[in-house]
């Protein structure tokens, strides 16, 4: 009890100091510029970037290529450094602003003072974050698949085991399941799926490079998955499956004259790719943003005063340690939710009828 | 409002690395990972159940055996009490036969003394006889050396005759 006690102590006691270095750092930086502005830092954490952050100083960024289509048809491909703190490349290309309409994107500067959005297809900090992605996905599996073709039946140990497992908890407890004989067909789908969104996820918690990224709380990325679902489930779904869109089992006045049911039933295809869509997006992005701004706290109070900026440094870096945790866990089931729901929807549209 | 806007850029990268992962990884990675699992899975099913047999058949297995051995012990104790009782009647058909043999011998042994008593005796008195004989040959021949006593012989001879 009194050995715990004392390393109660010492722990709080190396918080304190450790916040008050904070402090101290917190308040020249926010006395060297300008105020500081949450919202901005808020967004800019939360939303896309033509250059990635480095850890430990905020103006040096890692240069990503531009690639974009302009006005008159013409490719450039450039850095993002050459239009990085406002300058202009090739005299036309610039980061637009605020009063543009395209505050942080690539703008073309036309000869008449107006602005034209270009074609983008630059490799921004959230594609950059997708590559890393992708490569830690089918390198971690791609190796586990060459465990299997040499060891045959052996079991893994150490990492290779416990992505076993993982894969297990997923293909033996969502997929195998619920599409049964269909499994085979689906399941490279969805363990990629699931694989994607949960490394996806767990790099974005890892706040430095080539981390951080908020790449699944960016909607362009789930509303593609919730595609690929959309496609899964249309494609490959029954005669049975499309019979119960346009012509359900429900009394005969609820689909002629007026198709109530039928018009719910197509309704409800298109909501539930758009749940998805909106379902890891929001999880993910409010994640983010509670980290971001239980951080925050700490500058906003420490310009106003040394002491009220001490206390809520410390009680900020627990809340925030805090939520941190609760987003591994949140990566983890949101990347589960998405891949039962995506099993679910696809397994619904295989029914085969109600003679089984 | 620029969260909630998809950019096309994303959309268009974010479709090409996933169809590219996915195909990358349907290809030459979810086979061989979940072929493996669900076969070693059903190995471990199979090896379960045969263990289950196998212990069954092993508790059969003792079950028989203890039978067989009490049966075997049940047996050695029947082949024992069998042997000596076949011990008992070789030595005592051993016993009777020996005797046989010895009355027959000895029989055989009295009926050769007996002979030979009996050749002996023929003999002896062939030979007593012979002597008899021989002696009364000598006692006649002294005794009838005159004509006085023969005649007195003959007489008494006729006489027993005559009585009779």
């Amino acid at each position: 009890m009194c050995f715990l006690m004392k390393k109660l102590i010492v722990y709080i006691s190396i918080l304190l100091v450790a916040a008050l270095m904070a402090l101290g750092w917190a308040r020249t930086e926010s006395h060297e510029g300008q105020e500081i502005n949450p919202k901005e830092i808020i967004f800019e954490h939360l939303g896309d970037a033509y250059g990635w952050e480095l850890p430990f100083n905020h103006d040096i960024r890692l240069p990503l290529p531009i690639i974009i289509r302009a006005e008159d048809g013409s490719w450039h491909c450039f850095s993002s450094s050459c239009v990085a703190h406002g300058a202009v490349h090739d005299g036309r290309f610039a980061i637009g602003d605020e009063a543009s309409g395209y505050n942080g994107k690539v703008i073309e500067l036309r000869p008449d003072g107006s602005v034209y959005r270009p074609l983008d297809f630059s490799i921004t900090k959230n594609v950059a974050a997708l590559f890393v992605t992708v490569i830690v996905v089918a390198s971690v599996f791609l190796s586990l698949a060459r465990y299997y073709r040499r060891n045959g039946m052996k079991a893994p140990r150490k990492f290779k085991g416990a992505m076993e497992f993982l894969v297990d908890f997923i293909y033996g407890g969502i997929v195998k399941p619920t599409l049964k004989d269909k499994a085979p067909k689906f399941a490279p789908y969805l363990m990629t799926v699931f694989m994607f969104i949960f490394v996806a996820n767990l790099l974005g918690l890892v706040v430095i490079f080539p981390g951080g990224a908020n790449l699944t709380g960016n909607i362009a990325i789930t509303l593609v998955l919730a595609l690929f679902t959309f496609f899964m489930t249309n494609v490959f779904g029954t005669k049975h499956y499309w019979k119960d869109v346009f012509w359900p089992d429900v009394p005969l006045w609820l689909k002629f004259p007026l198709p109530i049911m039928p018009v719910i039933e197509v309704f409800g295809v298109f909501t539930k790719p758009a749940a998805l869509t909106v379902r890891l997006f929001a999880n993910m992005m409010g994640g983010h943003m509670i980290v971001i701004v239980l951080t925050l706290l700490i500058f906003i109070f420490a310009a106003m005063n040394v002491w009220v900026g001490g206390v809520t440094s410390v009680v900020s870096v627990l809340f925030s340690v805090f939520m941190l945790l609760i987003d591994v866990l949140v990566s983890f089931i949101q990347a589960f939710v998405f891949t039962m729901l995506s099993t679910l929807f696809i397994s619904l549209a295989q029914e085969g009828g109600h003679e089984e | 409002m620029e969260l909630f806007t998809p950019e096309f850029g994303l959309i268009f990268w974010m479709f090409v690395s996933f169809a590219i992962l996915f195909f990358i990884l349907a290809r030459f990675a979810w086979p061989w990972i979940l072929k493996s699992i669900d076969e070693r899975a059903r190995m471990i099913d199979e090896g379960v159940e045969k263990t289950r047999q196998a212990e069954e058949s092993l508790a059969n297995a003792k079950l028989t055996a203890e039978r067989y051995e009490k049966e075997a012990v049940a047996r050695q104790a029947e082949i024992l009490r069998e042997a000596d009782r076949m011990k008992t009647q070789i030595i005592e058909e051993a016993r009777g036969q020996a005797s046989v043999e010895a009355k027959k011998v000895l029989e055989a042994a009295q009926l050769s003394i007996e002979q030979m008593r009996k050749e002996a005796q023929a003999r002896m008195r062939d030979e007593v006889s012979a002597l008899a004989i021989d002696i009364a040959t000598k006692v006649v021949r002294q005794q009838m050396a005159d004509d006085e006593s023969q005649s007195k012989l003959v007489n008494s001879l006729l006489d027993e005759i005559s009585n009779n």
